[in-house]
């Protein structure tokens, strides 16, 4: 059972159903004591249940700076998204000085890592690749193929993710220091859970996952002392930033979750032949539209220009087999014969014939299809149904 | 063989806004019903294909899709005109008599039939002035 990201905060609930119907994956359901709650084997952490709560009833959380305590050495890693929000290279330089003074031994740039993977997936889509390539940097797109597209599995390129990649480099160049921690700032909920802790995923290399919006106030206060400097990686700078990746007319970058959508839907068809290389962003602008950042993205996806101006530094020079990952299917393989899928399907298809079909969530699940899964399994009955059981009372009443 | 799944679609001659939708439907009730990932894939490749050929080549046309109880997933196109003239050259990789309009927006490059019998188990088209049927069958597992 893995562990949600997004956590519902609230006592009661409005009851609006947003959420519910805003989740891709299903994966929100409302129970009989009309709170939240949040299937963490289907969420992808997309985070779209976050943005449609106007109750700020639902939120996703990182570790604190407290367990900065718990090692003798520490370092920061500084994904690219934060330094575009920066405007110039001295506001980017202050932050970093900010960011390491929260109590860190090391802060660091990871934007070079982001760079070479970026590189990686040119080049693979260019020389070795035959079949078009599905980019493998955004956790939600991920989890998504491998939720929902499992037929797409073997398009996503080979590789890990950045802050992981990073997460051994800087172990392995500090592993004289004693025990030593390496924290993420992340600018999605979906980064949180690439890391040990808050989450307990213990397989990741990264130990401790910060949300930027709740240590930027600290960060604030920190702004205009003194300098640390960036190494401003035009590739890793774009990398993040679909509207600045480099078009080609066979490249596909595609930024938000309609649209990676569609695009998914039309690789399933084999539509996407004529493409070597497919770009794909949960969010609208990409990581730097990530959801803990703060601000309107649209505002500062240019900034690449002023940071990258006179120079660029170089991007990693790792090896194949240190950014090397496979993706596998998340969902467990069907242990059914293919008799007991269709006569469950058909089961389903005749709950769904009493239903009224609105997908009007009032019953607590996103649909009525999966309200007549539920039935057909035995979980549900249909006088769970609010219609049905609001007809059955007038009918009764008339009577 | 009992069909435990029956649907069926209808589609419209040059319906270019709507190109897809049929195949997009099948595609996810057989998601859901659970068919291998690999199967699938086959099928919704020669389906979107299929129902493309309706749109710009048919005047319009049904789709019919059953699943039968031994794990049969069987496929229909039926049209009403104009017929294939020469189904051995419309089966030639290359070969299109698409028009214009349809090779404008990207469709008719002559791949269609042959690529349609290579992810097929099996595969099977009649057709004469009054329309054409083609018949395609998925085996799961």
């Amino acid at each position: 059972m893995r562990k949600s990201v997004v956590v519902y905060t609230l006592d009661s609930c409005v009851k609006c159903l947003k959420c519910i119907r805003a989740c891709p994956v299903s994966a929100l359901t409302m129970n009989s004591q009309n709170r939240i709650e949040i299937d963490g084997d289907k969420c992808l952490n997309c985070a779209r249940c976050i943005t449609t709560c106007h109750n700020k009833g639902l939120l996703g959380q990182g570790s604190t700076l407290e367990d900065i305590k718990n090692y003798d050495y520490t370092v920061c890693m500084v994904p690219p998204a934060l330094i575009n929000v920066c405007s110039t290279k001295q506001e980017a330089d202050e932050m970093m000085y900010a960011i390491k003074k929260l109590g860190f031994d090391e802060v660091v740039d990871i934007s070079p890592v982001y760079g070479q993977i970026m590189n990686e997936y040119f080049n693979l889509a260019d020389h070795y690749v035959e079949a078009t390539m599905i980019t493998s940097f955004c956790p939600v797109v991920n989890r998504y193929i491998q939720t929902k597209y499992p037929m797409l599995l073997d398009n996503l390129a080979p590789i890990n993710y950045p802050s992981e990649i990073a997460a051994k480099m800087l172990r392995k160049k500090y592993q004289e220091k004693g025990n030593v921690g390496i924290f993420h700032c992340c600018e999605c909920e979906a980064l949180l859970e690439l890391s040990k802790y808050p989450y307990g995923n213990m397989q990741y290399e990264t130990d401790h996952a910060l949300a930027i919006v709740d240590i930027f106030p600290e960060i604030r206060k920190l702004l205009g002392k003194d300098k640390c400097e960036c190494v401003y990686n035009l590739q890793g700078l774009q990398s993040v930033n679909p509207s600045m990746i480099l078009q080609k007319d066979n490249y596909l970058i595609a930024d938000g979750f309609e649209k990676i959508t569609n695009i998914l839907d039309l690789a399933e068809f084999n539509m996407l032949d004529d493409f070597k290389l497919v770009y794909l962003f949960a969010c609208i602008n990409g990581c730097v539209g990530g959801h803990l950042l703060f601000g309107n993205s649209y505002l500062y996806r240019n900034n690449v220009y002023p940071l990258t101006k006179n120079e660029s530094s170089a991007i990693t020079d790792l090896s194949f087999d240190d950014i090397y990952s496979d993706f596998i299917s998340l969902n467990p393989d069907d242990k059914r014969s293919f008799k007991e899928k269709m006569a469950f399907f058909a089961k389903v298809n005749e709950q769904l014939e009493h239903l009224p079909g609105y997908d009007c969530s009032a019953c607590g699940l996103q649909t009525c299809r999966i309200m007549a899964e539920e039935i057909a399994k035995g979980n549900k009955q249909l006088s769970d149904c609010h219609i049905l059981s609001s007809v059955k009372e007038k009918q009764n009443e008339t009577k | 063989m009992n069909s435990v799944i029956h649907e069926e679609y209808s589609v419209a001659q040059y319906d270019f806004a709507n190109a897809g939708k049929a195949s997009s439907s099948i595609k996810e009730h057989l998601k859901q019903l659970g068919v291998d990932p690999q199967v699938l894939r086959r099928i919704a490749v020669a389906c979107y294909e299929s129902e493309i050929n309706l749109i710009i080549h048919a005047y319009g046309g049904d789709i019919i899709l059953d699943v039968f109880d031994d794990g049969t997933i069987q496929l229909i196109f039926k049209d009403e005109g104009p017929g294939i003239e020469d189904i051995e050259k419309a089966m030639t990789p290359g070969f299109s008599t698409a028009s214009e309009k349809a090779r404008s927006m990207g469709f008719g490059a002559g791949m269609g039939l042959p690529n349609i019998k290579r992810v097929s188990d099996e595969f099977d088209i009649q057709s004469s002035s009054e329309g054409t049927t083609l018949t395609l069958r998925f085996k799961e597992s």
